[in-house]
């Protein structure tokens, strides 16, 4: 069963078509991955997928539903979230305030019961809290809690962000460029992480990386772009033998 | 129809005076990306110095204006460097530059208040009053000269931007800043003479102003509206601020003329606000989409 | 200085702290920038004095009335302009403020320009303060819930917060109408303080003062925004003796203020019993650590 399909997604700025007649699909529980050369149309992609950009043409269908641009919220409620490629934290909050923001939507008390600080807020206000130490606890960040988001360091910011998807309690994560400027030892470990928190949270992945071994590595499912369109699709093992992937990628011979 | 004839000159020419102010604004604003609020100050201080150099100073017409020109030139440029350059090096938001500016405004209104006093004073008859008789259509002599003096001035400022190296550096710097200093190009030094053009109009149209009407410490007041042309006309683009001016000052005295000079005021607001739910960047302003 | 004299200073400055509240939540947590709460202050003025003197109700239903209307205007506003960006909503904001002051002008009924005199003289400083105890308390009880929590959010970084699910456009508008609220009620408070109204009480200068009070009580900070209406209300009232310089002094300390302590008084942090504690901790363990922020003092 495929969880997100993208039918004929096409997005162009002015007279540049940035993605064109894409075709996709992510099946149920997988870790696929999303790759290409720079410019290529891959967080363009994402773009559309969680409503930041309006999409030219096609649908984008998530769990049997058309989400074609719906506002960037209501299809985070739906269930996908993400990362960035340059990473958006709320910087000046602390670790742990990042998490708890991010929880909103397992509470439903209102406004008014918020102002009088009713019994039922003050208990829904402590499931919150714990669950977003239980996150932090689970993503390694819980000793540094009470950090400015901004003050850690680069690769556990990453991490911070990935926390702070999580607390929605999405279906599908889409992780942009994960292992940017990590170096090896710190790629095997997010590798671990990715594996580790799919199987813990039910999740969907999808990872738009450069790491070869990091994709190669844990997706099942490989889609190749090259300037906005579809090159080759397939698993690990067939994208690294088709010609047309290693002509994008290594230029022709001769 | 004689009448529409009439209320069109008056209004092309206080338009053309609330284009020399609203370039001010949107020079500093394509550069800085904040609204100058301190601008309406110097335009203020502008009339005041005009005032004093024709008849303290005693010193010719031709003088006095060129000199209060310059005079309100270096104040912009002062403003700058104590009001703004330290948030600038601080890298602050733009809202601090607002209340910095506002700050601005208030002790330079306040400075004329406490020193001069709040009198109004009425410039003595440079030209005469005899309006000039072309058919029906009567064309004062001094809203003539508020034209032809601001047309010069914008011809002037569009030769400027358009074919001199500074002017080329002015237009690189409002496309990106930062890029601009990394391609060698001193953006603190575009900074000042951005400034300094904006006060050296400021002046200008300070002097026009006084003369048109009285001068007075709250003439800042009136130059709000320039503001409202420039957003009219899109932010940061001189085209836009030139046309939303002459827009603004035609449709101000058509109000004026035809219904009430109570109303003239409102329009004024309502139509910045009415602009800017159906074109938030202004006519002439671009739009653009957020890049993630 | 007689006992009179103060409370008078103490009941202007809850009257502008009332509204400062207001802008606090909008501008200081929410992140956006209003140059019109001063027209928000004269609708709440305006409906609660036409409650009192016309229709004859008691004083608090005026003053909430007064709240509630202002707040359904900007809800109208908040709809048209809550899509603008940064600078663009400000102006809106500075052109709707202005646009209310000019259309009070007009309003013969409520005495046009020339002001309207002969209102009751409810306002006093036990009421003041018993209401902006209640606004306070309503106020950080806002901002440690969730609602507040993603009003910071959006303050934090827009896209994030969608991304987290979190309606951006929603949290402005309740951000916007509960702050407009807070102006109408300080508005009504002002109006049977005042005894009189007048469209000029409410210009662009009124909500400029707003806003520079809550910069300058530190953004984010509701003991900053108290702090600053405090201060910044009794200051021209203790400069009174210079009479001209008074405005040119505080032109002068607005300038001066931004640019060498933009963060404000209290920067963002708060006096909270936990707040104190953790200061005094800190205070007493100086000796063996000597920390330069005090980082466990926020509690937004």
């Amino acid at each position: 069963m495929n969880i997100l399909e993208l039918k004929n997604l096409t997005k162009t700025f002015g007279g540049l078509t940035a993605v064109g007649n894409v075709d996709f699909e992510v099946p149920k529980d997988s870790i696929s991955g999303l790759i290409g050369p720079n410019g290529a149309g891959k967080t363009t992609i994402f773009n559309l997928i969680t409503g930041v950009y309006k999409v030219t043409g096609g649908k984008i269908i998530f769990k049997g539903q058309d989400i074609t641009n719906m506002e960037p919220y209501k299809i985070a409620e739906s269930g996908i979230t993400r990362t960035f490629q340059n990473i958006r934290l709320f910087k000046k909050l602390t670790v742990y305030e990042n998490v708890l923001t991010a929880c909103h939507a397992n509470a439903n008390y209102n406004l008014l019961e918020s102002v009088l600080r009713t019994p039922k807020c003050r208990k829904q206000e402590k499931e919150l809290k714990e669950k977003a130490d239980n996150l932090l606890e689970i993503m390694g960040l819980h000793d540094r809690k009470d950090m400015i988001a901004n003050n850690l360091p680069y690769g556990l910011q990453r991490r911070l962000e990935i926390a702070r998807a999580l607390a929605l309690n999405p279906e599908l994560l889409l992780l942009d460029e994960p292992a940017a400027g990590m170096n090896p030892d710190e790629t095997v470990q997010l590798m671990a992480l990715i594996a580790d928190i799919r199987e813990k949270f039910n999740l969907t992945v999808l990872i738009i990386d450069h790491h070869m071994d990091l994709i190669m590595g844990i997706c099942e499912k490989i889609m190749v772009l090259n300037f906005g369109c579809k090159l080759a699709e397939g698993t690990p093992q067939e994208i690294q033998n088709n010609p047309k992937v290693i002509e994008a990628y290594l230029g022709v011979e001769g | 129809m004689t009448q529409f004839l009439q209320q069109l000159i008056n209004g092309l020419s206080i338009g053309s005076v609330y284009a020399l102010m609203a370039v001010g604004y949107s020079l500093v604003y394509s550069i800085m990306n904040f609204s100058n609020f301190a601008h309406g100050g110097v335009i203020m201080l502008g009339a005041y110095f005009g005032y004093y150099y024709l008849t303290g100073a005693g010193l010719p017409f031709p003088v006095a204006f060129i000199g209060a020109a310059l005079t309100t030139c270096l104040l912009a440029v002062i403003i700058e460097r104590g009001a703004y350059k330290p948030l600038r090096e601080r890298k602050a938001p733009f809202l601090y530059f607002i209340i910095s500016a506002m700050g601005t405004s208030i002790f330079l209104e306040n400075m004329v208040i406490a020193t001069i006093g709040p009198t109004f004073r009425t410039y003595p008859e440079v030209l005469s009053r005899t309006p000039i008789q072309i058919g029906s259509v009567s064309i004062g002599r001094l809203d003539l000269a508020m034209f032809i003096i601001s047309a010069v001035c914008l011809a002037l400022l569009v030769f400027f931007i358009d074919h001199t190296k500074m002017g080329k550096a002015i237009q690189a710097t409002a496309y990106n800043i930062k890029a601009s200093a990394l391609m060698g190009i001193n953006t603190d030094l575009v900074i000042i003479i951005v400034f300094a053009l904006g006060g050296f109009f400021a002046g200008i149209a300070g002097v026009l102003f006084g003369m048109k009407y009285t001068v007075y410490p709250q003439i800042g007041i009136i130059t709000n509206k320039s503001f409202i042309a420039a957003v009219f006309g899109g932010l940061g683009s001189l085209p836009g601020a030139v046309i939303g001016s002459i827009l603004l000052g035609v449709i101000e005295t058509i109000t004026a003329g035809y219904f009430s000079s109570q109303y003239r005021d409102l329009i004024a607001f309502v139509l910045l606000v009415v602009v800017l739910i159906f074109r938030p960047r202004g006519l002439m302003g671009k739009v653009t989409e957020d890049k993630a | 200085m007689d006992l009179n004299y103060i409370s008078g200073i103490l009941t202007l400055a809850g009257i502008n702290l009332m509204a400062v509240l207001g802008l606090s939540l909008l501008t200081g947590f929410t992140g956006m920038f209003s140059f019109g709460h001063a027209g928000f202050m004269a609708i709440g003025g305006y409906t609660s004095a036409m409650m009192t003197v016309k229709f004859g109700l008691p004083f608090i239903p005026a003053l909430l009335i007064g709240g509630l209307a202002a707040s359904l205007v900007s809800s109208v506003i908040g709809r048209l302009t809550l899509k603008l960006k940064g600078d663009y909503f400000c102006i809106a904001t500075l052109g709707f403020g202005e646009a209310i002051r000019l259309i009070f002008d007009n309003v013969q009924y409520f005495g046009g320009a020339r002001g309207w005199p002969g209102i009751p003289h409810y306002t006093n400083i036990f009421n003041v303060i018993i209401l902006n105890i209640i606004a306070i308390v309503i106020l950080a009880n806002l901002v440690r819930s969730k609602h507040g929590r993603n009003m910071i959010a959006v303050r934090e970084e827009e896209l994030a917060s969608q991304i987290v699910g979190i309606n951006v456009f929603k949290h402005k508008l309740i951000s916007l109408m509960i702050s407009a609220a807070y102006a109408g009620v300080a508005g009504g408070l002002m109006a049977h303080y005042m005894t009189f109204l007048a469209p000029k009480m409410f210009s662009l200068v009124k909500s400029t003062e707003l806003t520079i009070i809550v910069i300058f009580g530190g953004l984010g900070s509701i003991s900053g925004s108290v702090l600053g209406a405090l201060v910044l209300t009794s200051l021209p009232e203790i400069l009174r003796a210079f009479a001209d310089w008074r405005l040119v002094i505080y032109g002068l300390s607005v300038v001066i203020i931004m640019i060498t302590r933009p963060s404000g008084l209290m920067g963002g942090y708060e006096f909270t019993p936990s707040s104190m504690k953790k200061l005094i901790t800190r205070i007493k363990n100086r000796n063996k650590d000597l920390p330069n922020q005090m980082e466990g003092g926020k509690t937004v």
